[in-house]
């Protein structure tokens, strides 16, 4: 910046200051931390901070601020130049036992039994593409500008595949979600999840469940693809390390597996999630979201009453609680989707028309909300505390897939937003 | 955490690199029986980029006289922190001139326009980041 | 008569039950959401399965004399398979995958070896009966502390955390139940063990980030697949759509050294020094971001936490998972206990008679209980539509634990009922 600055950082976030500085080339940067948090503390408890000591160092705070701005600088905070890190060696030898328990102290795991990527298995899992095993795929970090971005070859992403205990004809779905470049593991306070719709004839091909717990522990392409995504953004996108590189305060037990939808196009009334996005029926398409999280559906009105259920109310109402940072994704069992087509919702779009215009928030609910600047429109004179403002700007907010094994019409709604759609078929 | 070995470690999990417990070479073939049940398992870690380092900006001789930018990113609460701040430098060193700013982009962007305004108008900046 | 999306589990439900000839007449599916007229269809139609007319197939069912076979006695064992399975590491791997004993991850193998140091773990004897469990209106099966050893090994757990995969397995809760909905089932676990095995309470306490978390809450889906007969697919596991949570479970560590609360096992009557570990289920957890109730000057976390409650269905129980700087937040502005707190959300949670009635399980359940007279479904019946009533039947459905590691003021919210709590120290 060129100007002498002294950064200041409460004391929760100190390894990820110091650790981010270094990654930015300050390995030296003079930090000074606060008490945590500053967040909710009245005017008198922020001042008492500052004539108190910084936590890490020990010394008066406002000293310390002074100092860094005015003492001279030493050697080692002038040097320039490149640092490489490094990650390890090529492989490690040892039992079975010993490696297995080394991969998880050294958090290259989900803290799992991981199949152990041998040459043989990884050697098998590279033939499950054409691509050479040296082309580089894309690049990740926990939070794009925020941190380095990695980037990974196919060979280092079928590591990350076998781990995960993928088969070889999974790969080329694995290859593709290492290609949207999102993590699953994204660095935020929040504690993020994410999704993978998948559609087209692979989702047979795989024997992936579409079906009767389809979202649980019921069916390996679903379980491990889902899994890979988690190994991959730790290894392969510099993201999952707690206080560094992964800040969410309270986890998602979603981050295990991640949100693994295959569409059951067969069972929906509606056109497939990739055929919305261009593609055609016959190809094979990962698309992926991220956000908060994803609920089930029973609470919402209107779904215990005669002759009908009310879906398209059920589905308003269960997005009460989302917020502006993400979009809404609603997945629907098939009977759900049947029942929304006989109450004239017979395309997704014009379930997204009729949310968009029906589901809205006032301006005072909307400012008592955490992320209100993104909601409040910024106009000039402002709006009244009772005008209503839509949940959403854009009908495209409102995304459908359709999963489930039409035992019972349930739906679950989350909280996420729509990211990319890639094709599986360029990972073949 | 150990800053210096935060520091040695520029990021990277610190227990790949402390007194790993598994050889990192081959075994020699001739060292059968150790070897018998040994397994050699691929290293699944990326490429992380090199770090370009960034000499940090001269200092100044003292504050006295100066005009200090107090740049907030955002996050809530870093408006009334500065305030305070502004409140702390009015109280114990008069002389100094204090100037708030909200960052503006989101809270890692650069903001090219305000570093310009400091250095033009300014001689040093604190900070707040985070909570 | 069962609608034909249940036929195998009416039939396989039925041979467990001791009549392996059931004459079950179908019906298409579903029922629910049907018109009058679309359900007289059904009606004078065939049965889907036998493609005969089904009301000559129930006539026929009631009056057809019985077969030798329809009226045999006697009992049938269940055969389970070999005590032991010898191959190749590979090939078990994929044996016990391709044999549903697995949650379609890779297993540590359970050799004599490693469960021999897995029981090393307990004081209890390997043949002493742990517990019975079923996954639904099934006979329960019974099982025996080398049993849970031998799934806990699969889970990946070590031989430390035995204790707790016990007292899960005792309490005879199995993670995947069979109902149509697709349960969630949540763990709290507190006392000194929590530090002793290196839980994680603190950054990302609910996602992967530690072994014991990850590989608890793993075991305790393995045992209930493997020992509770639970987590097959259209046979003991009936969620139409799944549950992510089913992996891993939410295993939830109270963070007590930075609670400002009692912790929950000593709400619950256990001592400080004791540890347990109390259940919960429902349909799941999400985040509260988006509540209404905040601001950047006082965040009123209380009623964040109503706001989020006010779309739960009261048919389970609400759980506040509150980051440690939300509780001493709260503490600051008035809330000394988690008593206080939880009395202030029964009183200010409410819902409109209307909405209430017009939810799927106050129709299907609590209707029938008002009809009976039972209190306060049988009041809440009577009142008007625009009465407001309390969101659940019970202050004690309300609980409050504090997880997370203080990056920020974030709490999430469990639409989740607390079952029981269960002495660890019984099981060391």
């Amino acid at each position: 910046m060129g100007f002498p600055t002294a950064p200041m950082v409460t004391i929760a976030f100190k390894d990820l200051a110091l650790s981010n500085a270094a990654q930015r080339g300050m390995p030296h940067e003079r930090i000074c931390f606060t008490p945590h948090p500053v967040w909710g503390k009245t005017d008198a408890e922020m001042y008492a901070y500052l004539e108190g000591n910084d936590p890490v160092s020990g010394k008066p705070l406002m000293k310390e601020v002074i100092d860094s701005l005015t003492q001279p600088l030493t050697a080692d905070e002038s040097k320039t130049g490149t640092v490489t890190p490094v990650v390890g060696p090529p492989s490690f030898v040892d039992t079975a036992d010993n490696l297995q328990q080394y991969f998880i102290d050294n958090g290259m795991t989900d803290f799992m039994q991981i199949a152990l990527p041998t040459q043989e298995k990884v050697d098998a899992m590279l033939k499950g593409t054409s691509h050479h095993p040296d082309e580089v795929v894309g690049k990740m970090s926990p939070a794009r500008g925020s941190y380095p971005e990695w980037s990974f070859t196919v060979r280092q992403l079928a590591i990350n595949a076998v781990m995960a205990g993928a088969m070889p004809d999974y790969f080329p779905i694995i290859l593709a979600l290492a290609a949207t470049e999102l993590t699953a593991l994204s660095s935020s306070t929040n504690s993020f999840a994410v999704a993978a719709v998948i559609n087209g004839p692979i989702r047979d091909k795989l024997n992936m469940n579409y079906g009767i717990g389809a979202m649980g522990p019921f069916s390996q392409p679903n379980a491990a693809i889902g899994r890979a995504w988690t190994m991959l953004s730790r290894n392969l996108g510099n993201s999952g390390v707690p206080g560094q590189t992964y800040l969410g305060t309270l986890g998602n037990g979603i981050n295990y597996n991640n949100l693994i939808l295959p569409e059951n196009e067969k069972a929906s009334p509606w056109t497939p999630f990739h055929v919305q996005k261009g593609f055609k029926p016959e190809e094979n398409v990962v698309s992926v979201f991220v956000g908060f999280s994803i609920s089930q559906g029973q609470a919402g009105v209107g779904l215990g009453v005669k002759p009908v259920p009310q879906y398209h109310e059920a589905l308003r109402y269960n997005m009460i609680p989302f917020g502006p940072l993400f979009g809404s994704l609603t997945v629907c069992d098939p009977l759900v989707a049947q029942g929304l087509v006989e109450l004239g919702y017979d395309t997704k779009e014009k379930l997204a028309d009729w949310l968009q215009k029906n589901s809205q928030i006032s301006v005072k609910d909307a400012k008592s909300t955490l992320f209100a600047a993104r909601w409040v429109p910024n106009s000039n004179p402002p709006l009244a505390d009772d005008a209503m403002i839509p949940r959403y700007t854009k009908a495209d907010s409102y995304n459908f897939v359709v999963v489930g094994g039409q035992t019972n019409p349930y739906h679950m709604v989350a909280n996420m937003s729509y990211r990319a759609s890639i094709s599986i078929d360029k990972w073949l | 955490m150990n800053r210096r070995k935060m520091l040695s470690l520029l990021g990277i999990s610190p227990a790949l690199l402390a007194g790993a417990p598994v050889d990192a070479q081959k075994p020699k073939k001739s060292d059968a029986k150790a070897t018998l049940n040994k397994v050699e398992a691929l290293n699944p870690r990326g490429t992380p980029p090199p770090t370009q380092l960034v000499p940090m900006a001269p200092r100044l001789a003292s504050l006295d006289g100066k005009t200090i930018y107090l740049i907030g990113d955002g996050f809530p609460g870093a408006d009334h922190f500065l305030d305070q701040i502004g409140i702390w430098f009015k109280k114990n060193m008069p002389s100094v001139t204090t100037v708030y700013r909200l960052k503006a982009g989101a809270f890692a962007d650069e903001d090219p326009n305000l570093w310009a305004e400091i250095k033009a108008k300014g001689n040093a900046a604190i900070m707040a980041i985070g909570h | 008569m069962v609608t034909k999306a249940f036929k195998d589990l009416a039939i396989l439900n039925a041979a467990k039950r001791g009549m392996p000839h059931e004459r079950i007449t179908f019906t298409p599916h579903p029922v629910s959401g049907k018109t009058p007229d679309e359900l007289r269809a059904y009606v004078e139609g065939n049965d889907p399965v036998s493609g005969k007319p089904m009301m000559m197939e129930i006539v026929d069912a009631l009056t057809r004399p019985l077969s030798e076979d329809e009226k045999k006695t006697g009992m049938v064992p269940i055969n389970v398979g070999p005590p032991s399975f010898k191959d190749t590491a590979v090939n078990l791997q994929e044996y016990f995958l391709n044999n549903g004993m697995t949650d379609f991850l890779p297993i540590i193998l359970p050799t004599e070896e490693t469960v021999d140091a897995m029981l090393k773990s307990t004081s209890h004897k390997p043949d002493e009966v742990c517990g019975k469990m079923a996954a639904g209106a099934y006979p329960p099966w019974e099982f025996t502390v080398k049993q849970v050893a031998v799934n806990a090994v699969m889970a990946g757990c070590r031989p430390e955390y035995f204790p707790v995969v016990l007292a899960i397995a005792s309490s005879g809760t199995p993670s995947l139940f069979s109902s149509t909905n697709s349960f969630a089932y949540a763990a709290v676990i507190n006392g000194p063990i929590r530090d002793k095995l290196n839980m994680n309470y603190g950054i990302g306490a609910l996602g992967p980030f530690a072994q014991p978390n990850a590989t608890i809450g793993r075991a305790w889906t393995l045992l209930s697949k493997n020992l509770g007969n639970g987590g097959i697919p259209g046979d003991t596991y009936m969620g139409s759509q799944g549950n992510n949570l089913n992996y891993n479970n939410a295993i939830i560590a109270e963070n007590e050294a930075a609670s400002p609360w009692t912790p929950f096992h000593v709400q619950k009557g256990f001592k400080v020094e004791e540890n347990a570990i109390s259940l919960f289920r429902g349909l799941g957890i999400v985040p509260g971001q988006g509540a209404r109730g905040t601001s950047t000057d006082t965040p009123k976390h209380e009623e964040q936490f109503s706001d989020l409650f006010s779309v739960f269905t009261g048919f389970f129980g609400g759980l506040v998972i509150a980051d440690p700087l939300v509780a001493v937040s709260l503490k600051s502005r008035g809330y000394d206990t988690k008593e206080q707190l939880i009395a202030w959300l029964y009183k200010n949670t409410t819902q409109s008679v209307k909405d209430y009635k017009s939810r799927d399980f106050a129709y299907g359940f609590d209707y029938p209980r008002a009809l009976k007279g039972l209190e306060p479904y049988a009041t809440w019946y009577k009142m008007p539509d625009d009465a407001m009533i309390p969101r659940w039947p019970h202050e004690t459905d309300i609980n409050v634990v504090v997880a997370g590691g203080q990056t920020n003021a974030f709490f999430q919210g469990g639409s989740l009922s607390y079952t029981v709590s269960i002495s660890i120290d019984k099981w060391t």
